[in-house]
């Protein structure tokens, strides 16, 4: 397990983490959020002392993280970046033995990759000559070509097509199911929302909301409400209810609100076409946890 | 996974990267070319001393074409003599350049410029020569009493040291070391310079440092690079032998220098291309852009060329003040100490210190230079203030 303890690290006058705490259990893929500037990409550099904190330890179970271990984790920097005149098999290859693994072990591992990437016929081809997309993918693999047991993800679904987004979200729930703790940061809250079993909201560097995100969901205050009547969004004129998204047709309403009573006065109004009463999705949750 | 497996797998990457591109085989190719074809036709051109051209005019003394061209003997060339009617048709074909002195009534000598001094000794001593004779012919002596006094018995001559034949090639090898190592650490110190840059451009550099520490990946990049320096001296050195050897211009009196000499030259050169390429990357760390690249570069230049004059210096004065402190304080002592310890004797403390001195060295500008990486890796664009780098990079 990885844990962040307290995380604390000052750039001048800014404050890029203000005592960052949280875990990363094995087989969990935690989603780590926050707006700009909030510290994810600090705060995942430190785990691999490329960023040093003025305080507070990463641990791994248990113990602090240094060199052996950082050989044991996966890291995908948020700013892309690979030998690009160096052929990709011989670059996955060269980062495998890097992390410590023999040349063969490196070497099957690289071909392994390279057929699930749907690279194999591309293997000899140095990276510069591979479309965006597919040096997106070798990234990856360079990242988790040592089957790593952590991987920490900055920013893994930027500039992916669909296709290229469904394949990322599939090979993580693959290797977390393989035991491997995932840490990755998005912006898009509905895909992590997906992929993802525990949320780590960050703001201004410190940790605003973090958990098993069904639990989250769950605990809120506030439930999800979207109602159509005649086909049109309905709200209820009610104390404490408050409109989301910029369509005019979500509320969040008080979790104990009486939803007999709500349904009574939208059938009052017309045909009730559709009509639910949900946990908030993980937008929701963001936007009141960083509410500023 | 030991760090030291580290170093020599970055080094490997960085040595068959390059050895392996388009761009080095190329240079490779062209740099042997020139050396084995333009090498034996420079040689030509320089081994045979072209003849002097002699112009006379006026009155010139019976036999002096012989007489001269004995005299030019003496120092191992050739003359050409040709006679011209006034003195200004001889001035207008030294003016041409047709002959490169003129003589006048057998007593003037007349130059286009500046006179050539050897040249004026093989006409002197051959005017002379026939004077002399015309004097004793003049006094009625014998032929026997004629040559007693031009030819006086040479001078004996002793040392009280063994001369030692093998000083030259000692000499030259010490002096051809440090040129060597001179050269070097401005070409490969600029590669290991780039590849540094390049790295943290390219940003790859993050993924790389999420496995190793900057410490290991600088060394790996001087390790690798400087191999393949040494390959490429190795060729270079291997055609510029064999064009000499071919055209039979110098004899290469290799077992003349010995094995010790060699042995030192040899690991200086490693010392001293450590020590450089080493401050070469950690300035490459201080900056990410070309231009930024051309201005850092020349800082060990201004270090390199003191050691280069103090390794000439060393060579007449190995004893002098200067070159005995530089041949043991970095970075200079690479450039000073092979030289020292190649025409004089060196006590071995002295050279200990100084091998302990420049590993030192070394050690410390690696590890600046790791953190001055660490510190910038995460800036890009700017050149990185040096302060800020270190500031920033306390992990290393």
């Amino acid at each position: 397990m990885l844990e962040l303890s307290g995380l604390r690290k000052q750039y001048g006058n800014v404050t890029a983490l203000d005592g960052v705490s949280f875990d990363v259990r094995p087989g969990r893929v935690v989603g780590f959020l926050g707006p700009n500037g909030a510290g994810k990409t600090t705060a995942m550099r430190c785990v691999f002392g490329l960023v040093r904190p003025d305080a507070g330890e990463v641990r791994w179970n248990g113990s602090p993280v240094g060199p052996q271990e950082h050989l044991r984790f996966g890291y995908m920097p948020e700013e892309r970046g690979l030998y690009s005149k160096m052929k990709i098999r011989e670059q996955l290859v060269y980062f495998g033995r890097l992390s410590g693994m023999d040349p063969s072990a490196a070497s099957s591992s690289a071909d392994r990759w390279l057929s699930r990437l749907g690279l194999a016929d591309r293997a000899l081809s140095k990276l510069e000559d591979l479309s965006h997309g597919n040096q997106q993918r070798v990234q990856l693999a360079v990242s988790l070509v040592h089957g790593p047991e952590l991987a920490v993800l900055d920013e893994p679904f930027a500039g992916l097509d669909p296709i290229g987004v469904e394949d990322m979200a599939a090979t993580l729930r693959e290797l977390a199911d393989s035991g491997a703790g995932i840490v990755f940061s998005s912006h898009q809250l509905d895909l992590v929302q997906d992929v993802c079993q525990d949320v780590v909201i960050i703001d201004r560097g410190r940790v605003v909301l973090a958990g098993d995100l069904t639990d989250l969901r769950d605990r809120s205050d506030y439930r999800h409400l979207e109602v159509r009547v005649d086909g049109q969004p309905w709200a209820p004129s009610m104390n404490g209810i408050e409109t989301v998204g910029d369509d005019g047709q979500r509320y969040l309403i008080q979790k104990d609100a009486d939803v007999e009573e709500v349904l009574h006065r939208a059938r009052q109004s017309g045909a009730v076409t559709s009509f639910s009463f949900e946990p908030p999705n993980l937008s929701d949750l963001f936007r009141q946890a960083v509410r500023r | 996974m030991s760090p030291l497996r580290q170093v020599m797998l970055i080094a490997q990457r960085d040595f068959l990267q390059r050895i392996r591109s388009r761009a080095f085989l190329v240079s490779m190719l062209l740099i042997v070319g020139v050396v084995v074809i333009a090498g034996p036709l420079l040689a030509a051109e320089s081994a045979v001393p072209k003849p002097y051209k002699i112009g006379t005019t006026g009155t010139v003394q019976d036999g002096f074409n012989d007489a001269v061209t004995a005299s030019a003997k003496a120092f191992d060339r050739t003359v050409g003599v040709s006679s011209y009617a006034s003195t200004a048709e001889g001035e207008a074909a030294l003016e041409k350049g047709d002959i490169n002195v003129l003589l006048v009534d057998g007593e003037q000598l007349v130059w286009n410029q500046d006179p050539n001094y050897q040249l004026t000794s093989i006409v002197t001593s051959a005017v002379q020569g026939l004077d002399r004779a015309k004097t004793i012919a003049s006094l009625g002596l014998s032929q026997e009493e004629a040559a007693r006094l031009l030819a006086p018995a040479p001078l004996a001559s002793r040392s009280l040291t063994a001369p030692d034949p093998s000083q030259t090639p000692k000499q030259i090898a010490s002096y051809v070391g440090s040129l060597l190592l001179y050269i070097s650490i401005l070409m490969f110190g600029q590669f290991v310079m780039l590849g540094v840059m390049e790295e943290k451009q390219s940003r790859v550099v993050e993924v790389v440092l999420s496995r190793t520490r900057p410490r290991q990946l600088l060394a790996g990049k001087v390790i690798g690079i400087g191999a393949l320096g040494i390959i490429q001296l190795v060729i270079i050195g291997g055609a510029g032998l064999f064009t000499l050897s071919r055209a039979n211009v110098v004899n290469v009196d290799l077992a003349g220098i010995g094995a010790r000499v060699a042995l030192t030259v040899v690991v200086w050169y490693l010392l001293g291309y450590a020590l450089f390429a080493v401050l070469y990357a950690a300035l490459g760390a201080t900056v990410s852009r070309q231009e930024d690249a051309q201005g850092v570069g020349f800082i060990p230049v201004v270090v390199i060329l003191p050691g280069f004059f103090l390794g000439i210096a060393a060579l007449e004065n190995p004893n002098a003040i200067l070159p005995h402190l530089g041949s043991i304080i970095p970075p200079f002592s690479p450039f000073v100490m092979p030289t020292r310890m190649t025409v004089t004797h060196v006590p071995v403390w002295e050279v200990a210190l100084s091998v302990v001195l420049i590993l030192l060295a070394t050690y410390l500008v690696l590890r600046v230079g790791a953190r001055i990486y660490q510190g910038s890796i995460l800036r890009i664009g700017a050149k990185v203030k040096l302060r800020d780098a270190l500031k920033a990079g306390s992990r290393d």
